[in-house]
């Protein structure tokens, strides 16, 4: 696993302080999107179908470190829409970077190289470009259904290694992939010099324009554990092992919506990074009056009883690191032997 | 399938309360009109009724806002804006594939790829 130390021990100290404290519900990952604007239009993206005025729109930076303070969570994503697109985005990491958030810039990367020559962003260990990578060069280009993706976000990855980025990759999977393939892929990212790789089964959005292609859990669980079977030592992924192993198949957790909050043009999303079912003004208010008890699988809601998304999961599997002494003892393990 | 285009019938079978939950998840510019005869033309991005007083909020069509609308205010709903989940974009893109597929396909089997 490749997450630097510094993090784990800021993440690691924050969630045993909210333990400590007896918080039943607290947040690990802010999801910070700034603007909904895009320059692709992928076919399991249901983020991004919105009216012209509303796609032109985009948050203040003021807003989104009010949003920042509000949530206190230690890890700050920026996904979107694009995030570079947002005419912000430096003065925002910047001001993120100071209150020593760790922040996951998530790009498709296809302006990285030109941001970094304009040296928009300086290099920092609170901040790491997580690249949205789908698969090898075929499988990437379809997924974000435009030919030549895949090479600009190389040579963005490489562009910004050079300059000594920290560089992670994030990657969705869909029904057909190939787990070949996919390890052939965990190859060249390594190759590339990338820190580290987050993987997650997509979220069958009911807006996005492809609904045939999403992973039912059953499959999920046959595709992750021929993919993750026997992993190569020199692979690393940016994310818990028990989370990995979730997705195999060898964990039941249940989720753990409230761990990923998501703040958006239209406020706090409820009940989180995926539904939409409704937004509340203060992150106050998020938490303490959403109906928490209709999410989950255990609530029999059906849009729930597929999802094994990180943004649900990821912050589950942290919890069970700190709240178990087998958690913790399953997470030493994989991470020292690499074994899931 | 779409409600681009829809102007509700309220009545016995369809609550103002289910046109609003629609309207809600429609990915398109709606025009609500309003108890006292005016429209207001924008995006519907939030509703409440889970309070006592529920209420929607929406940005104009310059996108100017949130605005606040109780729902004792409004009469009706109608979905005048594109539906822009309507996947058309997707579609345009797969239909393209196919066709360099198939281009492809024709010039290896007459030998001239």
């Amino acid at each position: 696993m490749s997450v630097p130390l510094s993090q784990m021990w800021v993440v690691a100290t924050y969630v045993l302080k909210q333990k400590l404290r007896g918080r039943k519900r607290y947040p690990l990952v802010l999801m910070l999107e700034p603007l909904f604007r895009c320059n692709l239009t992928c076919a399991g993206c249901g983020k991004i179908q919105y009216p012209a005025e509303i796609l032109r729109k985009h948050l203040s930076v003021e807003a989104c470190l009010k949003a920042v303070d509000e949530c206190g969570a230690p890890v700050v994503s920026i996904p979107g829409g694009e995030p570079l697109m947002y005419p912000k985005i430096g003065e925002l990491v910047d001001a993120l970077v100071k209150r020593k958030k760790y922040v996951y810039l998530c790009t498709n990367a296809i302006q990285l190289k030109d941001k970094l020559e304009q040296g928009v962003f300086k290099p920092s260990k609170h901040l790491s470009f997580s690249i949205h990578m789908d698969g090898l060069r075929e499988e990437h280009d379809e997924a974000v259904c435009r030919d030549g993706v895949y090479d600009e976000a190389v040579e963005g990855i490489k562009e910004a290694l050079r300059r000594g980025f920290r560089v992670t990759t994030n990657t969705t999977l869909f029904d057909g992939a190939n787990p070949l393939r996919m390890r052939e892929f965990f190859d060249e990212m390594m190759t590339l010099g990338v820190e580290g790789m987050m993987l997650s089964p997509g979220y069958s959005y009911s807006k996005a324009p492809d609904q045939e292609h999403f992973l039912r859990r059953s499959k999920t669980n046959e595709l992750f554990s021929v993919m993750l079977s026997d992993p190569k030592k020199h692979w690393r992924f940016n994310q818990s092992p028990l989370f990995l192993q979730f997705l195999m198949g060898k964990h039941d957790y249940e989720c753990t919506p409230w761990g990923n909050p998501t703040f958006n043009l239209f406020g706090w999303q409820r009940p989180c990074y995926l539904l939409q079912e409704g937004y509340a003004e203060t992150f106050q208010d998020l938490m303490e009056n959403t109906r928490w008890e209709r999410y989950g699988r255990r609530s029999g809601n059906e849009k729930c009883q597929d999802c094994m998304v990180h943004c649900g999961f990821e912050p589950t599997a942290v919890d069970q690191t700190f709240g178990s002494w087998k958690g913790f003892r399953d997470t030493v393990v994989a991470t020292i032997t690499g074994k899931l | 399938m779409t409600l681009q285009g829809w102007v509700p019938k309220l009545g016995e079978y369809l609550t103002l309360a289910e046109v609003i939950d629609l309207a809600f998840d429609y990915r398109g510019n709606t025009a609500v009109v309003k108890v006292d005869g005016t429209e207001v033309e924008g995006y519907i991005f939030n509703r409440n009724r889970d309070v006592s007083e529920p209420f929607v909020q929406m940005f104009d069509l310059a996108g100017n806002g949130p605005f606040k609308i109780p729902y004792s205010e409004i009469q009706n709903i109608k979905f005048t804006g594109k539906d822009t989940a309507a996947g058309n974009s997707w579609l345009a893109w797969l239909e393209r594939k196919e066709k360099e597929k198939a281009e492809k396909a024709g010039r290896l089997d007459k030998g001239t790829a």
